[in-house]
């Protein structure tokens, strides 16, 4: 019993690990606080309904639809939501934030009237597939989820590190205009960090979908918020923090369900970043910025 | 004769644009110390569900109620505005919109005091008071030919006004005052400020603190204008909407988010179709002004430029038009 919430929590804190990745990285380079990520996180799972569902294609070709339609969100978001705001003078530093909440709002309606309000299921025989190791039983999507997370985060981090792209990357969020002296195509990378964002985000998407079988165009929200929870907890811009942090938040959810009040499972995210922030502002993980 | 214009329809829309009006105001008093707060949302539920519950299982009269709660809406102003004015932009920003989401959770799920996600009903409206207090006065509506429905709403919209136009007198001379400029300092630069002597902790706990009485009042408005309420009234979408007033309206003078509120009410009510896409529409209105006009329609220039013009029209009378042309 035990054993099994704790995998079940860890399966949890893995997507949203991966969520807070993709606020994570965006964050990490433009310093925007990106809104949006929650609701294209949603269109990725809807994108996975409607290849498996509806065209009973198989699963790898639904990831492949939900990365491409995320990844084009995410270039659309740039263009028409950062990239205006970027390089103008006077612009309050909160703009990008206000207008990403009007691409949320406009993207969460948008899903309402594509998809309908209510709950689509996930029909997928991979989710059904699991064993039995003594008393527990174990579905393969749970192991799938924890591994494309932590190779996510480790994939991330090398590249992010190791990379010319990634330095190239880390010179841009360290200063913008002396990384395009030394000819770094800024427009270029931070362009790329968002889609790349965006297509993590779609990822998670099809996972979740998997993982509870049910996809809302709310889901969104609830799930973008606790991304923005998460990379608090764990330090914004920081990658391995926001995985600590989504997994931590993951096993706390699960068990308060277990042992406690469910009801008050999703105010958990928000009271512990309250917290954190009066204690300890820079996050859990300390360093300013690592990505 | 008095009877035939008035409609009640018109009237509640009205009074439900006033409302909005309150809490436009109330993101721009944040604002205008350049602290972006997403939690007047969940200070109007505060406000709406304190009076509610007051007048609800209590049997208070409605005025003691409305006090309570935009008291109340105050107090958690305080108590959230000291610790998280430390943070700046951005996590203020998150820290606000999860203050706001906890208390929906809370809202929800305290089904023994708050009903839960059904929401109170049957909470006493305000103009319904009103009427009895007129009766037992001795006073019938009857006498200026309107019938008790249509008296009801005016009066609720009577005092609405009454009420919005002291607010925005209050806070224009407010911010003629010292701590109007203070605020105004702290916005533009706060090192700055600081430096001045202007003691910035105080005024932006102030600024937050008003803004949450605010819309704790407004709550409370609302609880007793709709005389129903549920937490889904008071989450994310409020929130949205409220800063949205001050987006599209403009955050520089107090017009831009009463005209914002104005605007954005009315709008859905006259042009029937476009409530479905409202949202939508909400936020597109959202993206494109902050690309081109991120400091909403109505700013200083504008106001300004039409002073000029009226001045202009007064005095000269189409002399001015010669010259110009």
């Amino acid at each position: 019993m035990l054993i099994e919430q704790l995998i079940n929590g860890i399966t949890l804190g893995s997507i949203y690990a991966i969520v807070a990745l993709g606020f994570t990285l965006v964050f990490g380079v433009l310093g925007i606080i990106n809104m949006a990520h929650g609701e294209i996180f949603m269109f990725g799972a809807f994108i996975g309904v409607i290849v498996t569902s509806t065209f009973k294609g198989p699963l790898w070709l639904a990831f492949a639809a939900a990365i491409l339609v995320t990844g084009i969100m995410g270039y659309l978001l740039e263009r028409f939501a950062l990239r205006p705001l970027r390089n103008k003078q006077g612009v309050s530093h909160l703009a990008p934030l206000i207008s990403t909440i009007g691409v949320s709002i406009l993207l969460e309606n948008l899903s309402h009237h594509l998809f309908g309000a209510g709950n689509h299921p996930f029909n997928n025989t991979f989710a059904e597939i699991s064993f039995q190791i003594g008393s527990i039983t174990v579905y393969l999507v749970q192991i799938v989820i924890f591994m494309i997370s932590v190779i996510l985060m480790y994939t991330l981090s090398y590249w992010l590190g190791k990379t010319k792209a990634g330095k190239a990357l880390r010179a841009t969020a360290e200063n913008l205009e002396t990384a395009s002296l030394l000819g770094v195509d800024t427009k270029k990378t931070i362009t790329m960090t968002v889609i790349i964002a965006s297509a993590m985000g779609g990822i998670a998407g099809i996972l979740v979908g998997m993982a509870f079988n049910s996809v809302t165009p709310q889901m969104g929200l609830s799930i973008g918020l606790k991304g923005l929870a998460i990379i608090i907890l764990g330090g914004m811009g920081n990658v391995k923090g926001a995985m600590a942090g989504g997994l931590i938040l993951g096993l706390a959810e699960t068990f308060i369900v277990v042992y406690g009040n469910s009801g008050y499972r999703d105010a958990i995210a928000f009271a512990a970043i309250i917290v954190i922030l009066l204690v300890r502002p820079q996050g859990l993980f300390g360093q300013k910025i690592s990505a | 004769m008095l009877g035939e214009l008035i409609n009640p329809y018109y009237l509640q829309v009205a009074s439900f644009i006033l409302i909005n009006v309150i809490l436009g105001i109330s993101i721009y008093i944040t604002l205008s110390t350049g602290q972006l707060s997403l939690a007047n949302a969940g200070f109007m539920g505060v406000g709406a569900y304190t009076s509610a519950l007051l007048t609800l299982n209590f049997d208070f009269p409605i005025l003691i109620g409305i006090l309570a709660g935009t008291l109340m809406a105050g107090l958690f102003g305080i108590i959230i505005g000291i610790p998280t004015l430390r943070l700046q932009g951005v996590y203020l920003a998150i820290v606000t919109l999860g203050f706001g989401e906890v208390l929906r959770v809370i809202l929800v799920n305290w089904e023994s005091l708050t009903k839960g996600s059904i929401g109170l009903s049957g909470i006493p409206h305000l103009g319904r008071e009103i009427l009895r207090t007129f009766k037992e006065l001795g006073f019938n509506p009857g006498v200026m030919g309107l019938q008790n429905n249509q008296f009801i709403f005016l009066m609720v919209f009577l005092l609405l006004l009454f009420i919005v136009i002291g607010i925005i007198w209050f806070f224009k001379r407010q911010n003629r005052s010292r701590i109007g400029r203070a605020f105004a300092a702290i916005k533009l630069d706060e090192k700055a400020a600081e430096s001045m002597g202007i003691n910035i902790t105080y005024y932006k706990v102030l600024a937050f603190t008003q803004g949450a009485l605010l819309s704790g009042f407004a709550g409370a408005l609302y609880a007793h204008v709709l005389a129903y309420i549920s937490p889904a009234d008071f989450a994310y979408h409020r929130a949205v909407e409220i800063l949205i007033f001050a987006v599209f309206g403009g955050s520089e003078v107090i017009w831009g988010p009463v005209f914002g509120a104005l605007f954005l009410t009315v709008m859905p009510e006259v042009l029937r179709f476009i409530s479905e896409y409202r949202y939508m529409i909400y936020g597109l209105i959202i993206l494109v002004m902050m690309a081109v006009r991120p400091q909403g329609l109505i700013d200083v220039h504008l106001l300004n430029w039409m002073k000029l013009k009226t001045k202009k029209r007064g005095k000269e009378h189409g002399t001015a038009n010669q010259k110009s042309a």
